[in-house]
């Protein structure tokens, strides 16, 4: 052993053993090191592996690695959008050469065009859901249809209705009761009145298939406005070449239904948003309250949003009553006696002690709700395979109407039970475009053909007022009730046949391709240089003559992507304010230390010590603690992520949740470069900190060792 | 013979407030290697003053102090560290060992830091001198486990571990009674006699300066006499 060695052995001796002689101190010191430590493994691996979540999460259902937008664009492309809503973006006109131009790029793996934007869907309500059924078998009967099935759901669907009327009729008697006689509202609400009771009339059914088009309309005008809910539902989609969108986002999964067929019109509606919007109210809260009683073990007893839920339910029978028609509600009534238990005959009665849930029955109830009356019930208000009508404001100011059919629900693996991606339909290319009021080349052909076979030229711009207020005289002096043309409201045969055509006709890639876009992600074949292939994307599309912004991901992800960042703010802010305290302790323990050390220090240095060797004596005892705890804590940290590993991982108790850690679960991995970081600072802060009692220990003179006291 | 230290005209004055306190004036001494000396006075007659500028961890504020031939003025603070590390040892009145290392660890650590030894010389050198101060078999023990006699003794092991021309101590006894004080003395004199280290060892007790070879007195910072003690040391 060189004498080298022999000394670094005695200093750690000496280290070690100060630090052994003051336990209390270095428990101290030690445990605030620990706990740091601890702090920055656990912080800085959950982190980690939410930013890998997120990543995920956003790369792999909507954002791609970059995403790319007109640089002329008023706003920055949020792809979840903002808090002003959907970002005022430039179109860029022709996707087609963009797509060219950026596939020229070694590193682009793929370019998904897109148009994200929100609208209105409109449903129809209950009655008017049921009026449409009947109106379809009254139709075929008078086309002579004979068959016994046709007969009887026609006799259903007339009895549901009848027994909608009574209902709305209930409502509104009670309503009355508490009601103002002399208002203007009682006067109009008594001629409501007076349109229910005639709707539940023995004598209007009993002419009603006399001529049921025309008690049709009565009920269509009269009776159906009078239950508005459910009327209009917003929606948020994204408009894109769905086949290239599918491959691209390897997470995207069809439940329920089938893709849209390649170059159809379709839509896929978000699961999560069907869930949340398109679901019987009712049936949506008891989910809600299975979740929070599951997941975040929320009880009713003491949960005042549990309880708000349960009392929500309580007043929303009618919603499960109006879908009900005469015979189902008789099964509805055997069903549920026999689930409570009851003996009671009113089937509201029995909806509502079935939905007045508590911590002790809820499980029952939710069973019995499913299994037995939800099977009776549409839980939904939009199933797969039916057309539903988006109304959204065009760029240029007009409400457009566009009939798109639905061919199935969409989610992303391991974001089911996230809203941010979850509420996201997906919607053809085509439909978007008409939605989005950009005229395609096909649309203003077929505009131009309707003008001209309706006989219509272009308004005169000096003549448009007259054109339209004017002309008095032609138009109709008074409102004649008349009889609603089915055929001469739609439009001419070929017209009707125009349309169909359009949904039915498969466009090609070059079709889907060549047309406005707003924003376009591309994949990359290698994301790690990302910033290297953005600024080629930029190029290449700027060759190409198209002024686009490349941006990454993240940026397009907004408020979103920020959180990561946000959160890792705070934690190192956190981790600042240990660390400082820590230095500050530590710093002062370890002065009190060397001053009572004075004599030993001056000892040595009497008898040869220099002073470099009282600093690294000094110096290995803190940095000695510092590694020591510093790795210690370290390995509780990574004992602590692997208990959270071992238990299935930190569950997501909300929708935010579940996309940040992209799953229901975030199963935290120990990152080895938070490791290297925790013990770095670790190192870097016991050595600041026993850097000040160490150069006051090199300034204790040799003189100190001669003090007679002790 | 040649002198191993050389004290000439030195001065020391310590500030205390406002007021300058001279603790030595113009204090001239030579000692001569091989010398036993002992150094008397009553307390507060500059004989710490005196031993802490011979021993390099002081300086003068007038004068020149030589040690082993080189000016101690001119020596930079890390030459006059190394200067005390391999020309001088030092005895303490406290004693002054590392509470934390061991006996053997004490005696050793003054070689550790001079370096150079191999491991097993280190050892070997340790060994015999705590035999030769009577303490072998204590090796392993540590300082609070031991009398105050015996901690002295280490002390005195530490001191010449290094084998320095030089030994100095100051009040080597005043923290032991007075038969374990003349054990010490006694020990120190072997070693005189053994190696012909040069002893400068401060007392105010005539017991223990009469085994000396030479006495010299120090009064109100003066040196008030140099007298032979009962010998041919000098």
């Amino acid at each position: 052993m060189t004498s080298r060695l022999g000394a670094a052995s005695v200093l750690l001796q000496i280290a070690f053993r100060n630090l052994f002689a003051s336990r209390v101190k270095t428990a101290i010191i030690g445990g605030i090191i620990l706990l740091g430590a601890v702090l920055v493994v656990v912080g800085s691996s959950l982190l980690d592996s939410i930013d890998l979540g997120m990543r995920q999460s956003i790369q792999g259902s909507l954002g791609g690695n970059v995403q790319v937008y007109s640089r002329d664009s008023k706003d920055d492309l949020q792809i979840y959008g903002s808090m002003m809503g959907s970002s005022d973006l430039e179109p860029v006109p022709d996707f087609a050469a963009l797509k060219q131009a950026l596939l020229g790029v070694p590193n682009v793996k793929a370019v998904v065009p897109m148009g994200i934007d929100r609208a209105m869907v409109g449903a129809g309500n209950l009655i008017d859901v049921v009026l449409a059924k009947l109106r379809a078998d009254a139709n075929r009967i008078l086309a002579g249809d004979p068959s016994p099935e046709l007969r009887r759901d026609y006799e259903a669907h007339k009895a549901h209705v009848r027994r909608m009327a009574e209902l709305l009729h209930e409502e509104l008697k009670s309503a009355r009761a508490i009601a103002d006689t002399s208002t203007t509202e009682y006067k109009e609400r008594h001629a409501e009145y007076l349109d229910l009771e005639r709707a539940m009339d023995e004598g209007f059914w009993a002419r009603f298939d006399a001529d049921p088009l025309g008690g049709l309309e009565f009920l269509e005008n009269r009776i159906a406005p009078l239950s508005a809910d459910n009327a209009f539902v917003f929606i948020r989609y994204v408009g894109t070449d769905l086949d290239a969108f599918a491959k691209a986002f390897d997470r995207m999964q069809v439940v329920d239904g089938q893709m849209v067929p390649h170059g159809q019109r379709g839509i896929l509606l978000g699961k999560w948003y069907a869930e949340e919007y398109l679901k019987l109210r009712p049936a949506h809260r008891l989910d809600k309250i299975r979740d929070a009683r599951e997941i975040q073990r929320r009880r009713i007893a003491t949960d005042e949003e549990l309880q708000r839920w349960v009392k929500e339910n309580a007043g929303a029978t009618r919603d499960i009553l109006l879908q009900l028609d005469p015979v189902k509600a008789e099964e509805a009534k055997v069903r549920l006696q026999r689930d409570l238990g009851s003996q009671e005959e009113d089937l509201g009665k029995l909806v509502a002690d079935l939905l007045a849930v508590d911590d002790q029955n809820f499980d029952r109830h939710y069973r019995a709700f499913y299994d037995d009356l939800a099977p009776l019930l549409q839980l939904y208000l939009v199933n797969v395979g039916d057309t539903i009508t988006i109304k959204a404001p065009t760029k240029t100011g007009y409400m457009k109407s566009v009939n798109v059919k639905v061919y199935g629900f969409v989610q992303f693996k391991g974001l089911e039970k996230s809203g941010i991606a979850g509420v996201m339909s997906l919607m053809d290319l085509m439909t978007w475009r008409d939605l989005y009021g950009h005229l395609t080349a096909e649309r203003a052909r077929e505009i131009a053909e309707l003008k001209k076979s309706a006989g219509l030229e272009g308004l005169d711009r000096d003549r448009a007022e007259a054109d339209m207020f004017g002309a008095a005289t032609d138009g109709p002096a008074e409102t004649k009730q008349s009889r609603i043309d089915e055929v001469r409201l739609v439009g001419h045969r070929d017209e009707q046949a125009a349309r169909q055509d359009r949904f039915d006709r498969v466009y090609s890639q070059d079709e889907i391709d060549q047309g406005v876009v707003l924003n376009a992600a591309v994949i990359l074949k290698d994301p790690g240089r990302m910033r290297e292939s953005m600024r080629q994307i930029e190029a290449a599309a700027g060759k190409a003559g198209l002024p686009i912004k490349a941006i990454t991901w993240q940026e397009a992800s907004g408020m979103v992507g920020q959180f990561v960042t946000l959160s890792r703010l705070v934690l190192y802010v956190a981790v600042l304010i240990i660390f400082a305290v820590a230095l500050v302790i530590i710093n002062n323990a370890m002065v009190m230390a060397t001053l009572q050390r004075v004599k030993e220090i001056g000892t040595m240095r009497a008898i040869g010590a220099q002073r470099r060797f009282v600093l690294v004596m000094l110096m290995v005892e803190t940095v000695f603690i510092g590694l020591v705890f510093g790795a210690l804590g370290a390995g509780i940290g990574i004992g602590i992520l692997e208990i959270i590993r071992a238990r299935g991982g930190i569950p997501a108790t909300s929708d935010q949740l579940n996309f940040f850690f992209s799953g229901p679960a975030l199963v935290p991995a120990v990152g080895g470069v938070s490791l290297a970081v925790a013990l770095g600072i670790v190192f870097l802060v016991s050595v600041a900190s026993g850097l000040y009692p160490a150069i006051l220990g090199t300034r204790v003179t040799p003189l100190e060792a001669m003090s007679s006291e002790d | 013979m040649s002198a191993i230290v050389s004290v000439q005209a030195v001065s020391k004055d310590y500030q205390l407030g406002k007021t300058v306190v001279p603790a030595l004036r113009e204090v001239s001494l030579e000692v001569n290697a091989g010398e036993f000396l002992s150094i008397a006075g009553p307390s507060g007659s500059g004989k710490t003053t005196l031993l802490n500028l011979i021993g390099c961890v002081d300086t003068p504020t007038g004068g020149a102090v030589r040690v082993s031939g080189k000016d101690t003025s001119r020596l930079s603070e890390r030459a006059l560290t190394d200067l005390r590390l391999r020309t001088i040892g030092f005895i303490f009145q406290s004693f002054n060992l590392v509470s934390v290392l061991t006996v053997f660890q004490n005696v050793e650590f003054p070689l550790l830091l001079q370096g150079g030894l191999s491991g097993r010389e280190r050892r070997a050198r340790v060994s015999a001198l705590l035999e030769a101060v009577g303490l072998q078999g204590h090796g392993a023990h540590r300082p609070s486990e031991l009398s105050g006699g015996q901690r002295q003794r280490v002390a005195v092991a530490r001191a010449l571990v290094t084998r320095p021309a030089l030994v100095l101590a100051d009040e080597p006894t005043a923290n032991l009674d007075s038969q374990t004080g003349a054990n010490i003395i006694d020990l120190m004199k072997e070693m005189n006699r053994k190696d012909g280290t040069t002893f400068i060892f401060s007392t105010h007790d005539p017991k223990v300066m009469s085994h000396a070879s030479a006495i010299v007195r120090i009064a109100d910072g003066r040196i008030t006499g140099r007298e032979l003690v009962n010998g041919p040391t000098a």
